[in-house]
């Protein structure tokens, strides 16, 4: 590479201009533009080369509702997010003639250059196409996964210049942080249930109610989307092949950022033909609403990549035992002594799909704690989900009552007159941690809707799926989420894989835990948890014994407890660190299940 | 104009005739020069700036419809004989090159092969009109369903398939021709791919054709018919539609799920000076516009912008915006479903609705985006939408039921209603059934996660195959669906083979014994909260006409919903009488019911029947009762712990068993039931026969007097439709001897009742799943010899009787082989009690 030609932070696009021309005019006077189809020509190799500098990385300023009042249009930044809806692919001119010399509309909105009247096919212009992916901050993240973007603050803070000033006046929102909530609302009214009313209900009822002929969304309607909680972007993908990205998935997507206040829609130019088709999702998102992002790289994020100083540990099986310990010790502790309950909490948290074969989803492993009074949720629950809460990136809470399930919008339900997939509670991304707390749930009547969301539920709990409802017909959409039920007995509703009555026996757990344990713990999980595994064939034969004969002696016992053991010596295991099962974790995970059985009784 | 249609030079300026076909192509960059070069009518670069379907079809340009094959020609063919004179003003002044194609256009396109010497081409194509043009009429003029028609003059024995397709559209004054674009292929590949290729400019020459042949058969009929191409070779999916298929003819498969309001689009406009109250002529929509004249047309008045727009005097013509999405069955995992938008005009409006599945055929076309109203800037991006040529609903995805409306007295008792199969994929299902272990094959792709069960699985494949359902002249009818009960220990996954049955059958009603009420799974009568009037609602029974009901816990349902079941196995109705309603409703579906033992778990000292403890009434209508019994069976066991770890510890592609897919059981299923109808064979009636008689035989067992499973003429039945089923698995129109054994035996299996002791009519618990071996019977037979033997020789006719303990201690002496066990001895003696040649009481043997 000789020299950077262009500032790729602050003028990324002119550095895709650059190997574009770099690129026709090696190709001399038969440039044919059809070459260039669906390719790159080696604009993207450039920034991932400068990329993988990590300091060059960290100068590419996040994309949050605070870094968008004064990060440019046009330059380069990040943005984490999960793809809520994907929006169909887009036809742009790729490629068009100017006068004598071809130009690239790639990456970008509007062309630079005086684009000539076009139809869609000429010799003097190449239509290509992209792919248009509605993106919003993953549900459900906690504070502690974002990352600190000081840097970039202090290398941008003169860059505001009198547009970003109108702009901050139009935006300026009360920002509310997700940590603020945290900790001083009981556990009924925990963050992530406000959270959610917040991003979930409001957004879509804004956009439900609005009728789509109205003229420019009232300021004031959108506001809620544009909270800086839950900044929304429509990401633009170029040439990836579609089973790369899908919905759900948690990516890192890196390019150009276009968030123009400036241009808007007129909607008073649209003629009775437009207006047919204003089915046009972009209408409902006007591009000073929601930022365009035109993706170079995209990378999908797994755990590890949201802690932020991820001490980089080798798997020791010590050091593994150690953490694994010490946090047992603290799930011990947040249990009121309970070790029993820890250690399933243990296996629960560590647990994941890993396959799926027919309807099963294999690897996943449900908790419901039993046993829980009005008294101890408002205690141990708590303090509970606040522990959750500091172990994962991504977790939730679902208080269970009659109305909430008369009312709440569980599944994701497309809406055809605004043609977007308006979001659901159950719309998790990979990996994510529910708590159902279903200590609230009185008896009462469950309307339609009440009944749908419990058999979404139930579906999640057993299946891992969730139905998206599609009105004219459902689709059902792969989950892993990590349930885990707390109520006062045995959950019918919702059937988990282990029910253990939970015993705790002390009441005060003041304990201070230390940054860096948490630090530990969290990599630990995130380590540990996607280890591969596998099992020797001894251990095989021994295994099959032990599940013939428990059957034998048995014969209430079926699959599902054969499922439920393996999920857990597998787990047992991989807590150790280790890729495979032996006698000891074996014989663990009996003994476990021998002091939940006797629980039980 | 030129440049609406400009897929013309889509490939490049590829056209030998650089007179017409310019070699840059730009129309764009100098519109003055386009308007040189092109050979269309010549374009501003604001007409750009309107969206194209304005330019496109309607965008008519009267001059010369015939040679510039646009798309306006469709619309400007309508006006057929109007054309040569009605050339507006408007257009003209802008277009001096269609002077060059005058003579064509004044003849409404007529004979054009004449007037030039030199071809014409497409412009930037290589596209000769009058090649084009030839071939239509060659095509339309000559074509037969039989390839093997000649083609040559002499050939004309009959007409050809569109000379009848076009009379009888003359006839009923249609508005439109459907051309199978399969015909098209056919008769001339070059044809339809460049029809599919440039579809606006050869669908353009397709009408003016068209309207030639028409006018030749009737000279005096007015209407335009428009040329509805549909059946495209290949079919694109909503996903893979790029950039490269845009103006091209595509053919998408999905479901509509809006339609806006119908829209009247302007055609012609009709002026009204104020002043002096003179009609202009018709004003034509240009480029989306209708321009108002600005002074009076009438030369003794010439008053300036008097002129207004006499609305009843317009014609306008409808137009609809229609979403179309992909099905689910196209997306792929992790995917939402894509959308497109269909343009419809005229007939195509309204013909389907929302949650209609349909497949459409029509050109895939990108408009600019402007940016603002008056702004000349385009974005760079475009909408796209597809014109829509034909719309043809399909089936759904669900196993094809019969269409419910059939006519039930219809002797062939299937429908007629065209429900196509792919072509590609039914040669894949023929593939398939030659399989020679097609029926395992099937076997094992149903409810692949249910373990064990085949035989179970078998029974559930023949009723989803179904029989013939046959009606004789005198009015009897025999159902050709077969009902299956499945009684079992809890926890031998019978719901869950319900519920994969009933996701499998179409309309498929799934219900639970208790929470159904009579009047629920028949139909009811309720009074409509609105107006009062008194209605019968279907229950579900009747809902799953031509399906499979589905009733779990059958044993929990109320007596009284059970006795109205009878009707529906055997009559195949459901006759209601109340509220002055007096109706006999359809029912022909068949039941797959499962139920729980009398006592929650199988008690193998009591009988079959008792256990089941269903009314015989009843259970004589299921053609098979299967019983699932968990057996405490360490190989069963061992065999689940196997496949469990290694569900959880192996790869899962090595799980993966050669199963078909879901949908291509579902698709095989449906093309076995509609298109193969077995008959039985001799040999198979003949083997029926005896294999009845010696059902029945083995029923009238002498000594029994307890309620044992006899053979009845309903059971006849049963196997016939099970052999049918059979047949039909392997695509077999004939039920071969095979087939009627297959059944035989599946029906024993079925009520275990090889396991079944027939004098008790209970169960041999050690006999079920492991079945008896060859050498096990031999043994038994030896022991039975051998007690046979002792008892004569010991026992006198009427004599003391002996124990059977002593009867053993005998038998061991006698015979030192292999270990005798009592239990072996009692099922020796029992079977002797049962020739009535021994009586067995308690544990005394006395010889009778």
């Amino acid at each position: 590479m000789v020299g950077l030609a262009y500032d790729l932070l602050a003028n990324p696009q002119g550095a895709v201009r650059s190997t574009f021309e770099k690129a026709v005019a090696s190709s001399g006077l038969d440039f044919d533009p059809a070459s260039l189809d669906g390719k790159d020509w080696g604009a993207l190799d450039l920034f991932r080369q400068f990329l993988s500098d990590q300091t060059h990385l960290s100068q590419v300023p996040i994309l949050n509702g605070e870094t968008i009042k004064w990060v440019q249009p046009n330059t380069l930044v990040r943005f984490r997010g999960m793809i809520q809806d994907m929006l169909g692919n887009e036809f742009y001119v790729g490629a068009f003639k100017d006068g004598d010399v071809w130009r690239t509309n790639k990456f970008m909105d509007v062309s630079h250059f005086p684009m000539p009247m076009a139809a869609t096919s000429s010799p003097h212009m190449r239509v290509w196409e992209r792919r248009l992916l509605y993106c919003v901050p993953v549900p459900g993240r906690n504070s502690w996964t974002e990352p600190s973007s000081e840097l970039v603050v202090n290398r941008c803070v003169d860059c505001s210049s009198q547009q970003r000033e109108k702009r901050r006046r139009m935006d300026d929102e009360p920002v509310d942080h997700m940590d603020m909530l945290v900790s001083d609302e009981g556990f009924q009214g925990s963050p992530s249930t406000k959270k959610m009313k917040e991003d979930g209900h409001p957004s879509m009822s804004s956009q439900t109610t609005e009728p789509i002929n109205e003229g420019i969304c009232s300021h004031m309607s959108m506001v809620p989307s544009i909270d800086s909680d839950s900044l929304p972007c429509l990401v633009k993908i170029y040439d990836s092949p579609e089973s790369d990205l899908k919905l759900n998935d948690v990516f890192e997507f890196i390019g150009v950022l276009t968030f123009d206040s400036e241009v808007s829609m007129d909607k008073d130019d649209q003629d009775e033909l437009s207006n047919g088709f204003s089915e046009d999702v972009l209408v409902h998102l006007p591009p000073n609403k929601v930022p365009r992002l035109h993706c170079l790289i995209h990378r999908k994020l797994t755990v590890p990549d949201f802690l932020h100083s991820s001490p980089i540990m080798e798997l020791k099986p010590h050091v593994v035992k150690e953490i694994r310990d010490a946090l047992l010790r603290h799930l011990t502790a947040v249990l009121g002594d309970d070790s029993v309950a820890a250690h399933f909490m243990l296996l629960h948290l560590l647990s994941r799909v890993h396959t799926r074969v027919e309807n099963i989803a294999v690897g996943k492993l449900s908790l419901n704690l039993t046993g829980f009074s009005k008294e101890s949720v408002s205690l141990f629950g708590h303090r509970l989900s606040l522990a959750v809460k500091d172990l994962l990136p991504v977790t939730h809470c679902i208080p269970l009552s009659v109305e909430y399930l008369n009312s709440a919008s569980l599944a994701p339900i497309k809406d055809y007159e605004t043609n977007r997939l308006i979001t659901g509670v159950l719309q998790l991304a990979e990996g994510s941690h529910l708590i159902i707390d279903e200590t609230q749930l009185k008896a009462g009547t469950l309307n339609s809707v009440g009944v749908d969301n419990t058999r979404l539920l139930k579906n999640l709990m057993e299946l891992q799926k969730v139905e998206y409802d599609f009105k004219y017909y459902k689709m059902e959409m792969a989950a892993d989420v990590q349930l885990l039920i707390i109520s006062e007995g045995k959950s019918n509703i919702l059937p988990a894989d282990i029910v253990i009555p939970f015993q705790p026996t002390s009441v005060d757990s003041s304990e201070v835990v230390a940054a860096e344990a948490l630090e530990a713990w969290r990599w630990y999980l995130a380590t540990v948890k996607s280890l591969p595994h596998s099992i020797e064939s001894e251990m095989q034969k021994v295994v099959e014994n032990d599940l013939v004969e428990a059957r034998q002696s048995d014969r209430s016992i079926g699959s599902q407890d054969f499922n439920r053991w393996l999920t857990m010596g597998r787990l047992m295991s991989v807590s150790f660190g280790e890729n495979c099962l032996s006698l000891e974790h074996w014989q663990m995970v009996k003994e476990l299940e021998r002091l939940r059985t006797e629980r039980l009784k | 104009m030129a440049s609406d249609s400009s897929p013309a030079n889509f490939n490049g300026p590829t056209s030998p005739d650089d007179s017409y076909s310019s070699p840059i192509g730009n129309t764009f960059s100098s519109p003055g020069d386009a308007r040189r070069r092109s050979r269309r009518r010549s374009t501003t670069p604001s007409a750009f700036a309107t969206p194209p379907p304005n330019q496109s079809r309607f965008a008519t340009s009267d001059a010369n419809p015939a040679l510039t094959p646009t798309p306006s020609s469709r619309r400007g063919g309508r006006r057929g004989g109007r054309r040569a004179t009605s050339t507006t003003p408007v257009n003209a002044a802008g277009t001096p090159t269609s002077t060059d194609d005058a003579p064509a256009s004044s003849e409404g396109g007529e004979g054009y092969d004449a007037d030039d010497a030199r071809p014409t081409f497409v412009w930037g194509t290589n596209i000769s009109v009058e090649d084009v043009n030839e071939a239509i009429y060659r095509f339309l003029k000559h074509f037969r369903d039989s390839s093997t028609a000649s083609q040559s003059e002499d050939g004309l024995l009959r007409e050809g398939k569109y000379e009848i397709a076009i009379k009888r559209v003359i006839e009923i004054e249609g508005e439109s021709l459907d051309v199978n674009a399969r015909d098209v292929f056919d008769y001339d590949p070059d044809l339809y791919t460049k029809m599919v290729r440039y579809p606006l400019e050869v669908l353009a020459i397709f009408d003016i054709v068209l309207m030639n042949m028409v006018g030749r058969i009737n000279p005096l009929f007015e209407k335009h018919i428009q040329t509805r191409i549909f059946n495209l070779k290949s079919s694109t999916s909503m996903r893979n539609l790029n950039p490269s298929d845009v103006e091209r003819m595509v053919s998408l498969k999905g479901m509509i799920i809006r339609s806006s309001s119908i829209i009247p689009e302007i055609r012609e406009a009709i002026f009204r000076c104020l002043v002096c109250g003179y009609y202009s002529d018709p004003v034509v929509i240009n480029r989306g516009q209708i321009t108002e004249p600005k002074i009076c047309l009438k030369e003794e008045c010439q008053a300036r912008d008097s002129m207004t727009l006499v609305h009843n005097r317009c014609r306008f013509t409808d137009k609809q915006i229609v979403r179309l999405q992909e099905t689910p069955d196209e997306i792929p995992e992790g995917g939402t479903p894509h959308t497109v938008s269909l343009l419809m005009h005229d007939k195509l409006v309204d013909t389907g609705k929302p949650g209609d599945r349909v497949e459409v055929t029509g050109i895939y076309r990108a408009m600019t985006v402007r940016v603002g109203p008056a702004q000349r800037t385009v974005k760079s991006l475009f909408k796209t939408y597809i014109d829509c040529l034909h719309i043809k609903k399909t089936d759904k995805s669900r196993m094809l039921a019969e269409d419910p409306t059939m006519d039930v007295d219809n002797p062939t008792g299937r429908n007629v209603e065209d429900i196509s199969f792919d072509e590609e994929k039914v040669e894949q299902l023929k593939e398939l059934s030659k399989l020679p272990d097609i029926y395992d094959r099937l076997t094992r792709s149903l409810a692949p996660n249910i373990w064990e069960l085949d035989d179970v699985k078998k029974g559930l494949l023949c009723q989803l195959f179904g029989g013939n359902a046959l009606k004789l002249a005198s009015g009897a009818s025999f159902r050709g669906d077969i009902n299956i009960l499945l009684v079992g220990d809890p926890g031998t996954s019978k719901s869950q083979l319900l519920q994969y049955i009933h996701k499998l059958s179409p309309r498929g009603i799934y219900t639970s014994g208790r929470g159904s009420s009579a009047v629920g799974l028949t139909a009811y009568v309720a009074k409509d909260p609105e107006t009062g009037e008194t209605v019968l609602e279907s229950g579900a029974l009747v809902l799953s006409d031509r399906g499979i009901c589905c009733i779990d816990e059958f044993d929990k349902m109320s007596d009284n919903a059970r006795s109205m079941l009878h009707e529906v196995m055997e009559q195949q109705t459901v006759s209601i009488a109340k509220a002055g309603i007096i109706a006999s409703l359809n029912a022909r579906t068949s039941v797959l019911a499962c139920a729980n033992p009398s006592g929650s778990r199988y008690n193998p000292r009591l009988s079959v029947i008792d256990n089941i403890h269903l009314p015989p009434t009843l259970l004589s209508r299921f053609d098979l009762i299967y019983l699932l019994l968990d057996k405490a069976d360490e190989q069963t066991d061992r065999r689940l712990a196997k496949h469990i770890v290694a569900l959880h510890f192996e790869n899962p592609e090595s799980l993966e068993q050669d199963v078909l897919d879901l949908s291509t059981l579902t698709t095989y299923v449906s093309y076995a039931r509609k298109h193969i109808h077995p008959q039985l064979s001799d040999e198979a009636a003949e083997e029926l026969t005896q294999g009845y008689v010696e059902l029945r035989r083995r029923g009238n067992f002498p000594g029994s007097s307890k309620k044992v499973i006899t053979a009845t003429p309903r059971q006849i039945e049963s196997l016939i439709r099970l052999s049918e089923a059979l047949a039909r698995i392997r695509f077999s129109e004939w039920v071969e001897k095979s087939d009627v054994m297959e059944a035989f035996r599946l029906l024993e299996v079925a009520m275990q009742q090889s396991a079944t002791d027939h004098s008790t009519g209970t169960i041999d618990m050690d006999l079920i799943t492991t079945g008896v071996s060859a050498s096990e019977r031999m043994r038994r037979e030896n022991v039975l010899s051998a007690i046979r033997s002792i008892i004569m020789e010991k026992m006198q006719l009427g004599g003391p009787s002996m124990r059977l303990l002593e009867l053993l201690e005998e038998l061991k002496k006698q015979s030192p082989g292999p270990e005798v066990h009592l239990h072996d001895l009692r099922n020796a003696v029992s079977t002797l009690a049962s020739e009535g040649f021994v009586s067995l009481h308690g544990d005394t043997v006395k010889r009778v």
